[in-house]
């Protein structure tokens, strides 16, 4: 290897090394293209979405249509958000509410549940936890008649219960697949030199191991609250009048008026921005957490 | 008659509910606790089934309960309209349902067709496109962050909201897809595409929509997998004089493969269940009608319980005979450290041994 050595003045001086870099730098420029392509077909759908919530209705099938709105009307947003019987607060309010009580006992639940996994040997841990891995290939439709029949004979068809409730029973096995993997990081002697300072597991776990485990709480909580807010199935069946129902099912009442003679694309594009902008604020914050959460499966296990 | 003041009503209701399960947890953990110590438990095996206790009770009632319950449903005309005696369970007709989905509903093969279909041309797209962008991404290139954040965007949009944008982008006289593409079709003399409402393209037009949808997911898993491959393996490929295909074909693609797999089980069982985007996009007839949309019609719209029942567990069987499909190929294809590197580990493990042996004298 030694022989191999370049000095500096060879790296100056030589036509190959000339042609290296060159060859370098087209690399660098067809990479930037590249890269920067792909930025435009991910960014100009989102532009597009923008753009059309502040066209005028009237100027919606302009032909060609106009790259910028004009002119641009701010007033679609508060049209819209009035535009139907029941106004966007009440349908925020909702969507907000659904999503804090079943984020929180999702992240509460299946933190407990990631902790007995990693930190404790029983019998058949390893089965069930095999079995708990199974279930996310469990197509969701398997389950939805009869969990759906179980709700209805408790009478809570048409109430947040079945979209709020079930959050309690640790659902999603790959939030507390990827806690148990943070818990499995840590070394034994933490838990170890607080028990012999007489702390009991709760306080244990509480104030020694949840602390710890933070970067990953942040993720499942990034990507519940995402998961949340965009679920649509569960509204979907459970929810019967309107004035109950969250954002996205909301929307399902403009994309109604889609068959009509004048759809009304702007007032849809314009509260489908207002729903994307919470999202894609946490996003922008936390996207450490949330990128550290959806590589964790793949890379770690 | 809209009421917009009952959210008085409505939040506290399930709230006090959400409070009481939540408390009835805590309770159930705490009382298995003392009943395994009192059965004469170690205090670590205890608690260990203690804390996992919610999951448990979890995979009994929304798991293991539905699943069972929705096999015997398959095997009834179940509807919830028919009016059911107290506690009689609707009648077995046997495999009635299967046979008639198999042979007679006009609906379902179209609609298995459509879901493998999508699944056949837009994962293997999907992963060649992102795996090409991850490995741009992984170039010591500037920003890694920022073009990453900008890539992953779509991803964070709710899946009706990325449906709505696209039928309006698709929209055939005045979207702008057809507009972008207009001096290209005028060139060739050709009509536009109406995309969504033309049932030859409907296919087309949602795997597009799907690979801006969800490109941003796998290519960031990628690139977690692309930055985990030991830099060494390049350095030393370089000075053998390996080219930059030579080593893609045998550092990064053999390296990246666990990474691979993993994106295409996924991504392959989140295409047997697509859903929301196709129920935010009307197409005409059938034509856009996926497995699982036609089982949620048949559930909730015709109230076909029973049958819906049986098409469910028939997209379960699917699910299940794919996956086991790609994990049998792993080994034609997935490259794991441990099958080469056994040796060396080995070695590395005897000498460890000596060491200690060694240091303990």
């Amino acid at each position: 290897m030694a022989t191999q050595a370049i000095t500096p003045k060879e790296m100056i001086g030589s036509p190959k090394n000339l042609t290296v870099s060159r060859q370098k730098t087209i690399v660098n420029i067809i990479t930037y293209t590249l890269l920067g392509l792909g930025a435009a077909i991910v960014l100009v759908p989102f532009y597009w979405m923008v753009r059309t919530s502040l066209t005028a209705g009237t100027r919606l099938f302009v032909f060609p249509p106009p790259f910028f709105p004009d002119p641009i009307v701010w007033r679609n947003y508060i049209d819209a958000w009035n535009a139907l019987q029941v106004s966007f607060t009440r349908f925020t309010a909702n969507t907000l509410f659904v999503t804090i009580l079943a984020m929180s006992a999702e992240i509460f639940t299946c933190s407990l549940v990631a902790y007995g996994f990693a930190r404790f040997r029983f019998p058949g841990r390893d089965i069930l936890f095999l079995i708990m891995l199974s279930t996310m290939m469990l197509p969701g439709v398997v389950t939805l008649v009869p969990t759906f029949i179980l709700w209805r004979s408790l009478k809570l068809i048409d109430t947040y219960d079945p979209l709020t409730l079930g959050a309690w029973f640790a659902w999603g096995p790959s939030y507390i697949f990827l806690l148990r993997q943070f818990f499995l990081s840590l070394p034994k002697e933490v838990e170890e030199a607080a028990r012999i300072d007489g702390a009991n597991l709760f306080q244990i776990y509480w104030h020694i191991m949840l602390p710890l485990v933070k970067p990953a709480l942040l993720a499942i909580a990034v990507l519940s609250f995402i998961g949340n807010w965009n679920n649509f199935m569960g509204p979907l069946i459970y929810l019967n009048s309107g004035e109950k129902y969250p954002l996205i099912m909301a929307l399902k009442f403009f994309e109604q008026s889609l068959s009509k003679e004048a759809p009304l694309f702007h007032y849809m594009m314009a509260m489908t921005t207002m729903m994307s902008i919470p999202l894609l604020a946490l996003y922008f914050f936390m996207q450490r957490n949330l990128i550290e959460g959806i590589t964790a499966g793949a890379v770690k296990g | 008659m809209i009421d917009t003041g009952s959210w008085v009503k409505d939040y506290p209701f399930t709230f006090s509910h959400w409070l009481l399960v939540g408390a009835a947890i805590i309770l159930v953990m705490l009382i298995t606790y003392r009943l395994l110590k009192m059965l004469g438990m170690k205090t670590e095996a205890a608690s260990g089934l203690a804390l996992i206790m919610p999951w448990v009770l979890g995979f009994l009632i929304f798991n293991l309960y539905p699943f069972i319950a929705s096999f015997y449903l398959s095997l009834t005309e179940y509807n919830p309209l028919r009016p059911l005696k107290l506690d009689q369970l609707p009648a077995l007709v046997g495999f009635k349902n299967y046979i008639y989905a198999f042979t007679r509903d006009p609906n379902f093969w179209p609609s298995i067709r459509l879901t493998l279909l999508y699944g056949a041309i837009s994962i293997p797209l999907g992963l060649a496109g992102s795996l090409a962008t991850a490995m741009l991404l992984a170039r010591n290139i500037r920003g890694v962050g920022i073009w990453r954040t900008l890539y992953y965007m779509p991803a964070v949009l709710p899946a009706a909201a990325t449906a709505l944008l696209w039928r309006w982008m698709f929209n055939p006289t005045s979207g702008l897809i057809n507009t972008i593409l207009s001096p290209f079709f005028s060139l060739f003399h050709m009509d536009k595409p109406a995309w969504f409402t033309d049932p030859q393209l409907v296919l087309p037009s949602f795997v597009i929509m799907g690979m801006w949808g969800i490109f941003g997911t796998t290519t960031v898993i990628l690139l977690a997998g692309l930055k985990n491959i030991p830099r060494d393996l390049y350095d030393s490929a370089t000075v053998d004089g390996a080219g930059l295909i030579s080593q893609f074909r045998h550092i990064t693609l053999p390296q990246v493969t666990p990474t691979l797999f993993y994106v295409l089980v996924t991504s392959m069982i989140a295409a047997l269940q697509y859903f929301t985007q196709a129920l935010f996009i009307t197409t005409p007839r059938q034509a856009g009608i996926f497995l699982n949309v036609y089982i949620w019609q048949q559930a909730f719209n015709q109230q076909k319980m029973g049958y819906a029942s049986s098409l469910a567990w028939i997209l379960l069987a699917l699910t299940l005979m794919l996956t086991l499909l790609v994990f049998r190929s792993q080994s034609f294809w997935v490259f794991y450290e441990g099958e080469i590197q056994s040796e060396t580990k080995k070695k590395r493990r005897k000498n460890l041994q000596l060491r200690q042996s060694v240091m303990s004298k």
